[in-house]
């Protein structure tokens, strides 16, 4: 019975979503009420999942099964996307301007396949059904990125996402092997059993592929070029769903971690210097989007310092806190770009006195982000925190400075929301930045101002999972027990450390170094090692088969021609002549056998004769 | 008085006749000729009968080729006249109707 | 001794038949080839042939010179007849054979004589021919009958259905002399 349920929460949105896609422009009209009926089918469903615990498995490729099971750690993760996912299709589905309306059922159908592969990689039990799972994130990903196809910018940056998280992935593929051979069934919780060799390299293979999938370093730049994508795309994939997964990847093979090792020492520095170096990224960008995509990346570098140091319960809670709060400021920056027509940070002054419900929403998602207490991202920082300090104290350093710096970039944003229009900046004045992305609407649906409101409780309230009465709760369900929790001392300080940046920002504004603005120069760098070689390799090779390989082809076929003529010579000249010559030499035989019958009796007399006169030789000479 | 020699004459009168059928124009010549071919080989059978095989069948054989010889008379006389009457002449040499 | 005067006589009147001027001299000298001939034949013992061989050439040359006669309406006495085609080839062709037959009979090896003639060889001849070899007589007689037949149809000039054409359908017929009863 569970496990039927199990199959219907996969199969639904999979089978919605493909009518949906399959459907095209004759399924439009019923796109919305499907997409967002689906979502909520699909959110009861998780819900009921994450209470009853199901696990199915089918025999999927030789020696390794198809395998779900929905298990502590799933169970959290789980109600939490789906919901997520819910209320993001909601506001999509009111969403006025932007991309939705051009191609509703495209969109939603999308976003079901995409709901679909994520709830398969929150549920997968062994490497097969990752791996499928994984692969499936990444195509609807690019589709969703490109989902304005005409626009051949967008769908370089969907290209550039694609082809980095699937570089990435290779380490996956990588695993996957080595796990074979080392002889493991391929579920993700016999793997930190493998044998010496093989286990180093399974956990570098998940390493490089959650890495790369959680937009960590030094992946970091795709995550930049995926926002051209519509806001609700970065809502669901870039701060809830996909990125996420990256992270919930580590935590779930946090044991293999810790088994190895070199691995979670790995881990725990790429996640510290991920959350460091993209905060400061952050705070150098003037681009809304822009900016949360590198907290969304320093964020998430907090999840994967957790798993390094094997911080789970913090992780978890953070990864989920997370998700409220980004979808909430994604969604609102997409409401601010659809009714002001920029999301640059100098239109969107005073944004949030003109549409108060989105306005309070994003000043909390903000100070969440910031870390101020009593919202949920401090508790949760603070969580990490703990056994962060227990691990290294160089990296509870770090981790300190790259709170302080989200303290630094949400404080950023806040100034410029609530800025009061000044002397030098009148209300005509601020007008002229409007409209630099698109034309805006000036309004923003109230069924879309009404779905940020759950997120904006979500983002306020989920602290709670970190804090103790319910934080033991939640080891309980994940399985971690007796991992270090925060002191009062730590949590009362860092609250303070978030207050006193935000007083900071608002009182001097923050840098914005050439460096930190073009996020670290990653894309160039990338470009320059790994683009254009390969790109020359391939232009090499396209030269060696034009001029090798095809003048080969060529050389022969002249060759073929060449002796196909001189066997037709030897044929016609050498053959043909002499069946000629037969020909003519039995036609002149013949000529000349009728001279003899010249009807003179006496000659053939002659002949009789003649003839006799052989025989009989024969016969004496014969017999 | 042995068998090699009647054979050797009864050669010579068979050669003689050949020449005579071989070298002879009119068709009555031609058959002169081949009488005395016959005539060779009569005087062959006889020399047989006596060195050979004195018995009635030797005679019997003699007694078949003159038949022959008497057939071929009247079979060549016959064509003689029915050429004679269709062409006026009597010359082996018009008779070349059987040429190609 | 006498066969080989007679041997002599035979080949050289045989030789004569082509090389004399005249017809009747050419007859004359095939008849005398032919007695010659018979005459050896009775030499050997066989009267009955040797006779019927005379009897028969002397019959034979008689209609022979009837035949050169009225196909060659010449004088047949005076006329010099040199009417010969291909004369060298018909030499060499004829002593050719006439080596080859003389080195056959040569090296060849003859069986003996097999037995003692018959004291009578004309009864004996007569009976094998009424009695054993009574099949050749048959053949022979059917033979005859066929050329005699033979020969009517080639000489004569015209059929007894000759007068009605080619396909028998010609009415009146045509006949070189008219008359008859019509029909």
């Amino acid at each position: 019975m569970m496990a039927v349920l199990l199959w219907i929460l996969i199969v639904l949105p999979a089978v919605v979503g493909g009518v949906l896609c399959v459907g095209g422009r004759r399924t439009d009209r019923v796109a919305r009420t499907l997409g967002v009926g689906t979502s909520a089918v699909t959110s009861v469903l998780a819900v009921v999942a994450a209470l009853q615990r199901p696990a199915v498995a089918v025999p999927f490729l030789a020696g390794a099964d198809f395998g779900l099971r929905v298990d502590g750690l799933a169970a959290v993760v789980l109600p939490t996307v789906a919901l997520v996912a819910l209320l993001v299709l909601v506001f999509a589905a009111a969403w006025r301007g932007g991309d939705v309306p051009t191609a509703p059922s495209r969109f939603f159908g999308l976003m079901l396949l995409f709901l679909a592969a994520v709830l398969i990689t929150a549920t997968a039990d062994t490497l097969p059904a990752l791996l499928l799972a994984w692969e499936i994130m990444g195509a609807t990903s690019y589709a969703l990125i490109g989902f304005r196809w005409q626009d051949p910018d967008r769908v370089a940056g969907g290209a550039t996402a694609l082809l980095t998280t699937r570089a990435a992935d290779l380490g996956l593929y990588l695993a996957a092997g080595a796990a074979l051979t080392g002889g493991s069934d391929l579920t993700l919780s016999g793997l930190a059993g493998l044998p010496a060799p093989w286990r180093d390299v399974v956990a570098g293979g998940i390493l490089v592929a959650a890495l790369g999938k959680a937009a960590q370093l030094p992946f970091s730049f795709w995550l930049s070029r995926a926002m051209l994508g519509p806001s609700p795309v970065s809502a669901l994939l870039h701060s809830a769903a996909m990125v996420a997964m990256g992270g919930y990847l580590l935590l779930r093979v946090a044991p293999l971690l810790a088994a190895t090792g070199w691995a979670a020492t790995v881990a725990a520095w790429m996640g510290a210097l991920t959350a460091l170096l993209l905060g400061a990224v952050a705070i150098a960008q003037r681009d809304l989007k822009q900016l949360l995509a590198a907290s969304t990346s320093a964020q998430l570098g907090f999840v994967v310092m957790a798993a390094g140091v094997a911080g789970t319960a913090g992780g978890t809670t953070h990864l989920v806190a997370h998700a409220a709060t980004k979808a909430l400021l994604f969604l609102a920056a997409g409401a601010w770009l659809t009714a002001l027509g920029t999301k640059q940070l100098d239109g969107l002054r005073g944004a949030a006195r003109r549409w108060p419900v989105v306005g309070i929403s994003a000043t909390i998602g903000l100070l969440a982000l910031a870390g101020v207490p009593p919202l949920s991202l401090w508790a949760t920082k603070d969580e990490i925190l703990a056994a962060v300090r227990e691990s290294s104290t160089a990296l509870a350093v770090v981790t300190l400075v790259a709170a302080a710096l989200s303290a630094g970039y949400a404080g950023k944003v806040l100034v410029v929301l609530w800025a009061r229009p000044s002397a030098d900046h009148t209300a005509a004045g601020i007008e002229n930045d409007f409209d630099t992305e698109e034309p805006g609407t000036r309004s923003v649906p109230s069924v879309a101002q009404s779905a940020l409101i759950p997120l904006a409780v979500g983002a306020a309230v989920l602290g709670a999972l970190a804090l103790p009465p319910l934080s033991t709760e939640i080891a309980t369900v994940l399985g971690v027990s007796g991992e270090p929790a925060a002191t009062p001392v730590e949590l009362i300080s860092s609250g303070l450390l978030a207050v006193l940046v935000l007083a900071a920002v608002y009182r001097w504004g923050t840098p914005a170094p050439r460096w930190a603005a073009e996020w670290l120069h990653l894309e160039r760098i990338v470009g320059v090692v790994v683009v254009a070689p390969v790109l020359s390799l391939a232009a090499a090779l396209a030269r060696f088969d034009d001029t090798g390989l095809d003048r080969t082809v060529r050389h022969s076929a002249d060759r073929t021609m060449w002796l196909a003529r001189r066997a037709d010579d030897v044929d016609s000249g050498g053959i043909d002549a002499g069946v000629r010559g037969v020909a003519v030499a039995v036609v002149r035989s013949a000529r000349e056998a009728k001279r003899p019958q010249t009807g003179q009796l006496y000659q053939y007399y002659v002949q009789v004769i003649v003839l006799l006169l052989f025989a009989a030789l024969l016969l004496i000479v014969v017999i | 008085m042995t068998l090699q020699l009647v054979l050797i004459v009864a050669a010579a009168l068979f050669c003689v006749g050949l020449y005579g059928a071989l070298s002879q124009q009119v068709v009555v010549m031609v058959m002169m000729g081949l009488e005395l071919m016959i005539n060779g080989v009569i005087l062959a059978a006889v020399g047989f009968y006596w060195f050979v095989s004195p018995t009635p069948t030797a005679q019997v054989v003699l007694l078949v080729v003159i038949a022959a010889m008497t057939v071929e008379m009247a079979m060549g006389f016959a064509v003689a006249t029915l050429l004679h009457r269709s062409r006026n002449s009597d010359m082996t040499d018009m008779a070349t109707d059987l040429s190609g | 001794m006498a066969f080989w005067v007679l041997a002599l006589v035979a080949v050289v009147s045989g030789a004569l038949v082509f090389k004399v001027d005249s017809m009747a001299r050419a007859t004359y000298a095939l008849a005398a080839s032919f007695v010659a001939v018979g005459l050896q034949v009775l030499l050997l013992g066989l009267s009955y042939i040797g006779v019927i061989t005379v009897l028969m050439m002397i019959m034979e040359m008689a209609i022979m010179a009837v035949y050169m006669i009225m196909y060659m309406g010449m004088n047949p006495a005076l006329m010099p007849m040199n009417m010969v085609h291909g004369k060298r080839t018909a030499a060499v062709t004829s002593g050719a054979v006439f080596l080859a037959l003389t080195a056959g009979i040569l090296l060849a090896p003859w069986p003996g004589r097999s037995g003692d003639s018959d004291p009578d060889p004309t009864a004996a001849l007569g009976e094998a021919l009424m009695g054993s070899k009574m099949l050749v007589m048959i053949i022979v007689s059917a033979v005859l009958l066929a050329t005699i037949i033979a020969a009517l149809v080639l000489a004569l000039p015209r059929g007894r259905y000759d007068r009605f054409g080619s396909d028998l359908r010609c009415r009146p017929p045509t006949d070189p002399q008219p008359g008859g009863v019509g029909r």
